[in-house]
């Protein structure tokens, strides 16, 4: 495996302009705006940062109960609650982008129009690097996954904000859809990059009461359970993509990282592990450095889709 | 997270611990709770528990925790034993308000809801001000955590349990309830903690004699910084410029301890 080295390269380039100093990126809906974890560690150490989705107007989210814990994993069903685009950029951002990290905001909308808006908005905001278009949320009534697993409607969904703005866009799949065609799909429609999985729709039922534990009855599961799942997602993707892929899906040490790069992603986020441990990615990041050391590889994108 | 060593695991009344953590904890205000992770080696359970600080260990060594087994996580917490590392974040959320020149402080707690209670009531005690807990339990073997605070001089404590084996039979509200009027006439404090049911029924209690209350909500929670969204009430503050809307608080970071005037009751 080579002899250990000293010094490692961790940078990545994400395509369409988006470069990292390191493949690590905390996931949307677990990293709040970014600015509640300053407390517990540096953002500037992270390779990027994804904030909560953001729609057009404020959304209240759902009813609670919200979420409940299932084995090594969780379900959540949150609505998409957040302060809106507006509030964002002058409450939220201003703050984050003193950081050396990219902020990459994550998108969402009830209509195509809705995406169109909101990434209109937010091009050419200083502090804004990335978008993350949203076309995967079980938890919403209107948008969300009813575009993810629509071929035509993805693709309108990208199309639209890809002539919205000149900033990099990513889309996020669902592992609901028809993962290869959807790749195509959404690289024809002028995504810059490709992020996978969205949590997997789940359920849960009280059975004292006879009653599902969610208010909106199913709901998203993420963590640990879900990696298995989201790594085939990832290595099918990476038979057709041309894009660069993000590997997402209950990653908590850097050990679960370098499976989803191994499997052909360029850099991975840490969702729900932000919940166990707020500086999660940073022993994400240190525990990768490691790895290469100890393997002789020079650059963490030799490992992308080094699969023997 | 943030390392902490098991002090002690005391088994204080069948099903109901105190655990005492050493730890470098910043200051605690009464009220405030850590996030506490089970098992750091396993993935299962996976989600930290939330734990109201009960009390402060000596010299602010470390703080303690109540907690009854009620499910996998905390029958694993009860396994633990002095020595062994536990590992906590905190402390967070909002605690107890000091309200200034209450006639006299009241805490109505009812099951676990005592556990914040005793730092409150210590920390009540020390400024010479009046204190008295009400406290509703299921029976006998569940009441008897609250011994402690009857070791508390200058704490009023009354009792009621649901089977009547001790204190007055029937429910926490209920004795809250005939002593209320006098309570209004000194001009006292209310801080609940316990059931929704109950809590409900303290506001509204308290409410109607012009009392101020205050209510500690219990939810669960994955993150405890505000940032999942998991553990929210609806808090009815539908005001706001239409782009700081809050309907909903999160228990987390808004609270736990809310006015209870702020909570939509019917909601719960």
């Amino acid at each position: 495996m080579g002899i250990p080295l000293k010094k490692v390269d961790l940078r990545v380039d994400a395509g369409g302009g988006l470069k990292l100093k390191n493949p690590v990126m905390t996931a949307s809906g677990t990293f709040g705006y970014g600015v509640e974890f300053e407390p517990y560690m540096d953002l500037g150490r992270l390779g990027a940062i994804v904030v909560k989705g953001l729609s057009l107007l404020p959304r209240e989210g759902n009813p609670p109960p919200r979420t409940t814990e299932t084995p090594c994993g969780m379900l959540n069903a949150i609505g998409l609650q957040n302060i809106g685009v507006e509030a964002f950029i002058r409450e939220k951002l201003p703050r984050l982008k003193r950081f050396k990290t990219p902020v990459i905001a994550n998108i969402f909308g009830e209509t195509v129009g809705e995406y169109r808006e909101v990434a209109r908005r937010l091009d050419g905001e200083p502090g804004v690097a990335a978008i993350e278009i949203n076309i995967s949320c079980p938890n919403v009534k209107k948008g969300g996954l009813s575009f993810g697993t629509d071929l035509r409607e993805a693709a309108r969904v990208v199309t639209a904000v890809r002539k919205a703005t000149r900033l990099h866009v990513m889309t996020k799949l669902s592992p609901l859809a028809d993962i290869k065609v959807m790749v195509r799909a959404v690289e024809d429609a002028g995504t810059d990059s490709i992020s996978l999985i969205n949590t997997i729709p789940g359920m849960a039922i009280d059975v004292e009461r006879r009653r599902p534990v969610l208010s909106t009855v199913t709901g998203g599961l993420s963590g640990p359970a879900i990696r298995p799942v989201a790594v085939r997602c990832v290595w099918e993707a990476a038979k057709v993509a041309r894009v660069p892929l993000i590997g997402i899906g209950g990653i908590v040490t850097a050990s679960d990282a370098l499976e989803f790069i191994i499997a052909g992603a360029t850099a991975v986020q840490i969702g729900t592990a932000n919940f166990l441990d707020p500086s999660a990615s940073v022993g994400v990041i240190d525990g990768m450095e490691d790895y290469m050391k100890r393997h002789g590889v020079k650059k963490v994108k030799n490992l992308t889709g080094s699969l023997g | 997270m943030s390392e902490a060593v098991v002090a002690h695991n005391r088994l204080i009344a069948p099903g109901y611990y105190r655990m005492g953590l050493q730890w470098k904890s910043p200051g605690v205000t009464p009220g405030q709770f850590i996030m506490l992770r089970v098992s750091a080696d396993s993935l299962d359970p996976l989600l930290r528990r939330p734990f109201g600080v009960y009390d402060v260990l000596r010299g602010a060594k470390g703080i303690e925790i109540l907690y009854r087994v009620v499910g996998r996580g905390t029958k694993i917490m009860s396994t633990l034993r002095p020595g062994d590392m536990a590992d906590i974040f905190g402390p967070l959320g909002n605690g107890f308000p000091a309200v200034k020149d209450p006639g006299r402080a009241v805490m109505v707690a009812g099951g676990m809801g005592i556990a914040p209670f005793y730092m409150l009531a210590k920390d009540i005690l020390k400024r010479g001000e009046n204190a008295a807990l009400f406290y509703g339990a299921r029976g006998r073997t569940d009441a008897a955590i609250a011994t402690d605070f009857r070791k508390l001089k200058g704490l009023k404590v009354e009792v009621a349990t649901e089977d009547g084996s001790m204190g007055e039979k029937g429910l926490v509200t209920d004795i809250f309830g005939k002593k209320a009027v006098w309570l209004a006439g000194e001009a006292s404090v209310v801080y609940a903690c316990g059931p929704s049911g109950m809590l409900k029924e303290v506001a509204r209690i308290s409410k109607k004699n012009g009392l101020r209350c205050f209510v500690s909500l219990e939810r669960a929670m994955a993150c405890g910084i505000g940032v999942c969204l998991g553990c929210a009430v609806r808090t009815g503050k539908t005001a706001g410029k239409g782009t700081d809307r809050k309907k909903y608080g999160m228990v987390c970071s808004d609270g736990p301890v809310f006015p209870g005037e702020d909570i939509e009751w019917e909601s719960l």
